[in-house]
């Protein structure tokens, strides 16, 4: 499939060298040609030049590219350069905003006229995995696939969950509702066999079906915490997005270091307290209860800051920590160092685009992006490969597994014995890379 | 998985080299059926024994070594690519050596190396004796070697599609910077052998039109595009003394010295750009010059010759020298201002990303618009300046790039020269050798007066034959295995 990105920005150098990965036919243009060298060693084809000019659109080679993705940093430019692709027929457009006011559903029209099909915002994609983690703070990741009658569940296990030193095999012959589909070890992600363990400080993915989370929760020893103080730490976009979106259901204090800033804030959102001062400072974070927040949410764009501040109030019995880390090599760092949750808008940004891309093909219907792996939810087309066996029988590739599937509206959970029959939804776990063996079993 | 491996994975490239090999026995059973079809049985016997113990090493090779990790990064795209081309040539050399075409190893080597590098001066001073299977065997080498045993890989092998493909890619490709074509480096690897392959069938039948027999065209097909300069009569193109030979070779040699994507562009309509191509105009300047200059020094020196032989034998020996195919047209008398002109172009040689060897037009042009920038900075010490290429700014990282590679250049020729006039050999034919080595042209001794090729003490044939290498992958990445920094682990 031909891709064109423009601009090498943050999310665009991570889209391109994950879909270059992923055996994609990768363009990307950008001004800036110090940006586009550190692409230099990466299967793809990098363009010095305006992305919004017709000129450089055509010197590239760009036209009639499958997917055309504009992430440059001005939403304007984004909009402008997507109108351009489909003039030299791009089949689709999807442009990076950052005004919520875009993404209205009644002012979608506009966009849908002027080619653009789809729109990303990545704060808003961030406040909503936030939205999601405050919902359930006893987990780090929760997706809900098929429709929501599957779940896939990221819980961190400590000594104290029973699911600990057991093997797998048992654990399932014991829990019928449970499908451990990857397990995240010393920043390596493992796709487990019937013979492995889980052990402590795992972070293990569960795939579940409605209504059997409960019962999660008491398997991994964890207790559901209710969220109602919640603290920011740094007034960005994202935290504007996310007091705009739940600002009701919870008491939210923004701490500001920028004094113009915090006006602007209270400006904007009257329902939330906001504080001017330094959020490492822990005099500020006493003065204004730490101790009593539920929850604490570093969003300031610097990562460090982020992972320090969450590790600070941990101290004060914060029970819920989210941190913003921007930098993809601290993440794992990040996640062993006990921080409740991670929000990256770079593989937000990333997994909401290869969704898209795989929506283009109608097998394909979801995929999401953790750090190293991917969960794709595909249908299984009439004499796929996947159809042809039992689960156990097929010699599936190690880097993968099928957590669950949809058949006739129904969530199920798949074990060996399970036969996927045609038109069913399978949700597949693979590891980064693997998408492609995927794809071939379905097809 | 973000904690980056920084030792060599040694495994995956003996590997890799594995499969290489069987590539290249591949590429062997052509000159092998060519010697059935000319009734030559012993010499395709011989031929049939090459076959097999390059195909069961490479079989062995990629049956029994199994590494953990499949990935390839920079390291292993140099040392890669430089075992690759060492490893083809001590495999290429098996024919020789099984025929007794050749009597000790370092010839052997020393020819095989010369043809893949396509350097193509030879140890053989009769080639009219050798076998058919032998003779095609040297073009196909040249072929081969001309775009690139790697280049030829990448576009047949879909495994080394990725990051570690590109790695590949840029070891071996010439130039300041490698152009891509198009997105995937297979398709860039395909696209360019495309444009190679046409060219070359192109050339054949032009040849075959003319008076050449249909072996002897595609011998020296094969040894023109990748100008190489293997030829399959003692004389050279001169054997067949006609101007219509004269002037397809002259045309065939001129695009083998043209950076290639230019071609794929042309062949894809894209005119505009190669017409407005800085490089391009400057490579036709430099011929233009050249052969008037040439021209003039013959033709007043009071050769008693025509006129338009004496322009065609110009133009034949600047495009042969400029774009290293090193072929000649007869015993040409060299006068020492001609031969002076013959070393400049030497050194700076073809277009980047063509076939051809040597300093390359685009990294003189560099240089020299880069001293004109240092000049006018001395008037003007505040000036701020760029060096602009196609009207595009030069990166000055590139410029600098461009720099050192002029200075190793000249430092491994001052190197080479003074190693082999340890053996008593004059100094102009040293610098020549050494020069005509490390820039693939392949003239070899017949303008010295050292006496033949065959003659050289052995270790001289070993560094001309190391010369050729480095040149060919344009020094840095062989020259980078030489660094401690290479194999430490950092």
């Amino acid at each position: 499939m031909k891709i064109v990105i423009a601009g090498a920005g943050e999310v665009g150098t991570h889209l391109a060298k994950f879909l270059a990965n992923e055996n994609q036919d990768i363009i990307v243009i950008d001004r800036d040609e110090s940006k586009l060298s550190k692409l230099e060693a990466y299967n793809m084809l990098t363009y010095v030049g305006n992305p919004v000019s017709f000129k450089s659109f055509k010197n590239a080679g760009a036209e009639d590219c499958d997917l055309f993705i504009a992430v440059t940093p001005y939403e304007t430019d984004n909009v402008l350069a997507c109108e351009i692709a489909k003039y030299y027929g791009a089949k689709k457009a999807v442009a990076r905003i950052d005004n919520y006011d875009f993404l209205r559903q009644e002012n979608r029209e506009f966009f849908n006229e002027r080619g653009i099909d789809d729109l990303i915002y990545p704060e808003y994609l961030a406040a909503e995995e936030i939205v999601v983690a405050l919902k359930r703070a006893w987990v780090r990741n929760w997706f809900e696939l098929c429709d929501g009658e599957l779940y896939v569940i990221g819980v961190k296990v400590r000594d104290n969950a029973k699911l600990v030193g057991m093997p797998l095999k048992k654990l399932f012959s014991l829990s019928n509702y449970a499908h451990i589909s990857a397990i995240k070890r010393n920043h390596e992600t493992i796709i487990p066999r019937g013979d492995d363990f889980i052990r402590a400080n795992d972070i293990v993915y569960i795939a579940t079906t409605e209504g059997a989370s409960q019962n999660i929760l008491d398997m991994c020893g964890k207790e559901d915490v209710h969220v109602k103080n919640v603290m920011v730490m740094g007034g960005s976009r994202i935290a504007v997005q996310l007091a705009m979106m739940v600002g009701e259901d919870y008491n939210i204090t923004i701490i500001e270091s920028d004094f113009e800033r915090c006006e602007e804030l209270a400006d904007m959102l009257p329902d939330c307290r906001i504080i001017h001062g330094d959020g490492r400072n822990f005099e500020i974070l006493e003065e204004e209860g730490i101790e009593d927040m539920d929850a604490f949410i570093a969003l300031t764009e610097s990562s460090e800051t982020n992972i320090l501040g969450c590790l600070a109030a941990k101290e004060y019995g914060v029970k819920k920590t989210i941190a913003e880390v921007e930098n993809i090599q601290f993440i794992s760092e990040a996640e062993a160092l006990n921080i409740g949750t991670i929000i990256n808008k770079k593989l937000l940004a990333s997994s909401r685009i290869f969704q898209i891309l795989l929506d283009s093909d109608s097998t394909n219907v979801k995929c999401l992006a953790l750090a190293d792996a991917e969960v794709a939810e595909l249908v299984a087309k009439k004499d796929s490969k996947i159809t042809r066996a039992k689960v156990k029988d097929l010699n599936l590739s190690k880097d993968l597994t099928i957590a669950g599937m949809l058949r006739n509206g129904k969530g199920s959970l798949v074990q060996g014995d399970t036969q996927i029959e045609e038109g069913d939804r399978v949700v597949v776990f693979c590891l980064a890379g693997a998408i492609h063996k995927v794809e071939k079993l379905f097809s | 998985m973000y904690i980056r491996k920084s030792n060599i994975n040694t495994l995956m490239v003996i590997r890799v080299i594995g499969w290489l090999l069987m590539i290249e026995a591949m590429f062997m059973t052509v000159p092998m059926c060519v010697s059935l079809y000319y009734n030559e049985y012993g010499c395709a016997e011989k031929f049939f024994y090459a076959i097999l113990i390059t195909l069961s090493l490479g079989g062995l090779t990629t049956k029994f070594v199994r590494p953990d990790r499949m990935d390839m990064h920079r390291k292993e795209g140099f040392l890669l690519t430089s075992l690759i081309w060492v490893v083809f040539s001590l495999f290429g050399m098996l024919p020789f050596i099984f025929s007794g075409v050749v009597d000790n190893v370092t010839d052997a080597f020393y020819e095989t190396m010369a043809g893949f590098t396509t350097t193509g001066s030879t140890v053989f001073t009769d080639v009219e004796n050798l076998p058919k299977g032998i003779l095609l065997w040297r073009s196909l080498m040249q072929w081969i070697g001309g775009m690139g045993i790697i280049l030829f890989t990448l576009a047949v092998m879909p495994m080394f599609n990725k990051s570690g493909g590109v790695q590949l890619f840029n070891a071996e490709v010439t130039g300041i910077t490698h152009d891509k074509l198009r997105p995937r480096v297979s398709q860039t690897a395909l696209g360019l052998w495309g444009v190679y392959i046409g060219l070359t069938i192109i050339m054949a039948l032009l040849l075959f039109m003319g008076p050449m027999n249909m072996f002897d065209s595609i011998c020296h097909t094969l040894s023109c595009v990748s100008t190489g300069g293997f030829s399959t009569k003692n004389t050279s193109i001169g054997y067949w003394d006609s101007r219509y030979v004269d002037s397809v070779v002259i045309a065939f040699m001129f695009l083998g010295g043209v950076n290639f994507s230019i071609l794929y562009n042309l062949a894809h309509g894209k005119f505009k750009q190669a017409y407005k191509n800085e490089v391009l105009k400057w490579y036709v300047l430099i011929c233009l010059l050249g052969t008037v200059i040439c021209f003039a020094d013959l033709y007043f020196r009071g050769e008693n010759r025509n006129v338009i032989d004496c322009a065609i034998d110009s133009l034949f020996h600047i495009t042969a020298t400029i774009s290293t195919t090193g072929y000649s047209v007869e015993n040409y008398s060299w006068g020492q201002f001609s031969l002076m002109i013959l070393i400049i172009l030497m050194i700076s040689c073809a277009c980047a990303g063509s076939t051809s060897g040597g300093l390359k037009i685009d990294r003189m042009v560099v240089l020299f618009k880069n001293v004109k920038n240092e000049f006018s900075k001395a008037i003007h010490p505040n000036l701020v300046t760029t060096v602009r290429m196609n009207g595009k700014v030069v990166p000055y990282a590139h410029v600098q790039r461009t720099v050192a590679f002029l200075v190793i250049f000249t430092l491994i020729l001052v190197a080479s020269t003074t190693i082999i006039t340890m053996f008593d050999i004059k100094v102009f034919d040293s610098f020549f050798m050494s020069l005509s080595a490390l820039c693939n042209v392949g003239y070899g001794s017949e303008i010295g007066d050292s006496g033949t090729l065959v003659s050289l003490p052995i270790t001289v044939k070993w560094l001309l034959s190391f010369d050729m290498l480095i040149g060919r992958l344009e020094l840095f990445t062989v020259l980078i295995l030489f660094t401690k920094g290479f194999w430490i682990k950092n």
